[in-house]
């Protein structure tokens, strides 16, 4: 329980630092998706339910943030959470090609994902420009960050279980 | 468990579809849930923003110093230039002034109200161009209001809450605005293309062959327009062509606002009511 409020506080803290901070860097040219990452790698870490518990919340503030269909983000993130959920069974400590494949994957679904519904839908068709201008950067930065904040998450994930460890020892 | 997530995942897409639909045709039933979570979350953004801007606006400053000295140095003698052109342009005014209330002319769109608003939110992908401002219905702000900054138009609010409202940019690839040609009046359709603005600037398009728009035209938004208010400056036409159907040219905007940095706008208080009067008499 206290695992996933911790979770829950660092989804609002990714999503208010991605909408709020980033922008204001303009020389970047394209920004991670940090709340892509966390609700990716809790969904590895932690399983299905938990990887769509917070696709849903992940999704949820999305959707309030645009004004467009509400529910497009959340449906595309609680599937996202599901499917790396799957994805646990070979999860292992210190074992990162898995994670970075994984990012790589859903980065790009995702930004597949909006342009075939949001883009390709109203006739945009020239794929390259897309591509190479805004889905390759992306990718790119998600990436890179994914390798720093995977080490954190699996760090916060050494304590909490050692800390249920603790406790349920003492309970018996 | 396990069996249990499988139908969880099924139904919640199943009502994440049902949402998709039902809000785009009506989302105004969400509202109420919008302005909830915008209590808990602006002031959090506000904050987040502040220290951000803060800091980055520090750094910027710092190495901006030396760069800013020789542009003083400059700016000086522009100044003085500036100065004396300023005076022959005050008396100039006056004579318009005068000239103007001797024809009555319509100078309505030089004195909409506004309320100047903070950019708090920004999309941080590429893919959109949307952005939250720290002023919402307790201000005053409405749905369709217009937003400038830097003289020019940037969008319009397409949702609002008690203490926040989100604006869509003129360059999201969304984004559509009836313009016309300052010096003519002849119409013209302006629209947001993501590929257009990685150059910097806008589509122009629905030009009529005849119609007499130049390279290097004001752009303005138009009297037809239902949503944006007359008059409002978008940018500079250019690279105008033919296009291949042979009865309307298209080509580009270079806008006036500068949309990568922005961080105050003005919000025109004032809704454009009525379109279909305007629609009879277009240009």
């Amino acid at each position: 329980m206290r695992r996933i409020l911790v979770n829950v506080v660092m989804l609002i803290l990714a999503f208010t630092v991605q909408i709020c901070v980033f922008p204001q860097i303009s020389f970047l040219s394209a920004a991670p998706n940090l709340l892509l990452i966390l609700v990716f790698t809790g969904g590895f870490i932690e399983g299905r339910e938990r990887g769509m518990l917070y696709g849903l919340i992940a999704g949820l503030f999305l959707d309030l943030f645009y004004s467009g269909p509400f529910g497009f983000y959340t449906l595309f993130f609680i599937n996202l959470g599901y499917v790396n959920g799957i994805f646990t069974k070979y999860y292992y400590e210190d074992y990162i090609t898995l994670p970075l494949v994984l990012c790589l994957a859903n980065d790009l679904a995702y930004n597949l994902y909006i342009y075939i519904f949001r883009f390709l839908i109203r006739n945009r068709l020239n794929f390259g420009h897309y591509f190479v201008n805004i889905i390759l950067p992306e990718i790119i930065f998600t990436m890179v960050t994914t390798l720093f904040v995977y080490r954190f998450f699996l760090f916060i994930n050494r304590k909490f279980t050692e800390w249920e460890q603790r406790r349920d020892s003492r309970l018996v | 468990m396990m069996k249990n997530s499988k139908y969880i995942l099924a139904g919640l897409s199943a009502f994440c579809l049902l949402l998709i639909a039902a809000t785009s045709i009506n989302s105004s039933f969400l509202e109420p849930l919008r302005t909830g979570v915008g209590y808990v979350l602006v002031p959090l953004q506000s904050g987040v923003n502040a220290v951000g801007t803060g800091l980055y606006n520090a750094i910027r400053n710092y190495s901006s110093l030396a760069e800013a000295q020789q542009e003083n140095a400059r700016l000086n003698a522009r100044l003085a230039e500036l100065t004396e052109e300023n005076n022959r342009l005050q008396a100039e005014v006056y004579e318009l002034d005068r000239l103007r209330e001797l024809y009555a002319l319509d100078q309505e769109y030089m004195q909409y109200d506004k309320v100047a608003a903070r950019v708090i939110a920004k999309d941080s992908g590429n893919w959109f161009h949307v952005f939250r401002i720290d002023k919402g219905s307790g201000d005053g702000i409405r749905e369709d209001m217009n937003v400038m900054a830097g003289g020019g138009l940037v969008g319009v609010v397409t949702d609002v809450g008690d203490n926040y409202a989100t604006v869509r940019a003129i360059i999201d690839d969304d984004s559509n605005v009836s313009g016309m040609s300052l010096r003519t009046g002849d119409t013209c359709n302006v629209s947001g293309d993501l590929t257009l603005y990685q150059e910097g600037r806008l589509g122009l398009d629905h030009v009529k062959r005849e119609a007499d728009i130049q390279e290097g035209d004001k752009i303005v938004t138009s009297h037809i327009s239902d949503i944006f208010l007359p008059g409002i400056l978008i940018g500079y036409a250019s690279e105008l062509t033919v296009d291949a159907n042979n009865v309307t040219r298209s080509g580009t905007i270079i806008p006036v606002a500068d949309f990568d940095n922005l961080q105050e706008v003005l919000v025109i208080t004032q809704l454009k009511d009525g379109g279909e009067a305007d629609a009879q008499n277009p240009g």
